[in-house]
């Protein structure tokens, strides 16, 4: 009971703080302002990261542009799907009272996950025709 | 040997890829790396290493996101500054 005491607070900042950035990401894009900051570790090694582009992503996909958006970071994309199965697995268990098994819960699943990410990573920072398609 | 299964512990796998695509640090691959890692021991019946990893996959997570907020906050802060010194010399 203490804890959540803390908690809350911590909570309602959080999510205003979320809002708050959702709109700056909308109303700026952050290919044309500088008010966004780079991604660190391209900035220090000029090697793009997984996550490199998920701003201007975020920026697209927030005004409706969702394929412009999702071309500029591919792991969006595979983050959406992870998220809604989550959430329907979650429904279907809890308010439908079935037992499926969450697919995630699998371990080749989720080391294929890590597989992609990586292949993702590596392929995205190789400058040839298709993978340039994968850098942000 | 059903029942003496301990629950499941977390993987945390959405968390570590919600960490590597929002703040641009391989760390979250850490954390992808730990929730992998939860799975395949609780398959294999170790569920101690499993519990283990579920908080490693946990705290990787919440400390790239911790680095990205950081970072960006920071930068925040500057820009606010910078624009604050700009608007209070009307040179903006």
């Amino acid at each position: 009971m203490e804890i959540t005491k803390f908690k809350l607070p911590i909570i309602i900042i959080g999510v205003l703080a979320f809002f708050g950035v959702l709109a700056l990401y909308i109303y700026w894009s952050p290919s044309e302002t500088n008010i966004f900051p780079k991604c660190p570790f391209y900035s220090v090694t000029g090697i793009y990261c997984p996550g490199c582009g998920s701003q201007r992503a975020a920026h697209q996909i927030l005004n409706g542009h969702i394929f412009e958006g999702i071309r500029h970071n591919y792991l969006i994309g595979l983050l959406a799907i992870v998220l809604v199965y989550q959430a329907l697995v979650f429904i279907i268990n809890n308010v439908l009272n079935k037992r499926i098994t969450n697919l995630l819960h699998k371990s080749k699943v989720a080391s294929g996950i890590l597989i992609v990410v990586i292949l993702f990573w590596i392929l995205r920072n190789i400058n040839m025709f298709p993978f340039t398609e994968l850098a942000p | 040997m059903e029942q003496l299964r301990p629950p499941r512990p977390d993987s945390y796998l959405a968390l570590a890829l919600i960490s590597t695509i929002v703040c641009c640090l391989p760390i979250g691959i850490v954390s992808i790396i730990y929730a992998t890692k939860v799975n395949s021991l609780y398959a294999d019946g170790y569920y101690d290493e499993a519990n283990r990893a579920s908080k490693n996959a946990k705290t990787w997570g919440l400390v790239s996101i911790g680095i990205g907020v950081l970072f960006f906050l920071g930068i925040f802060l500057i820009y606010g500054a910078i624009i604050m010194a700009a608007l209070s010399n009307g040179n903006y």
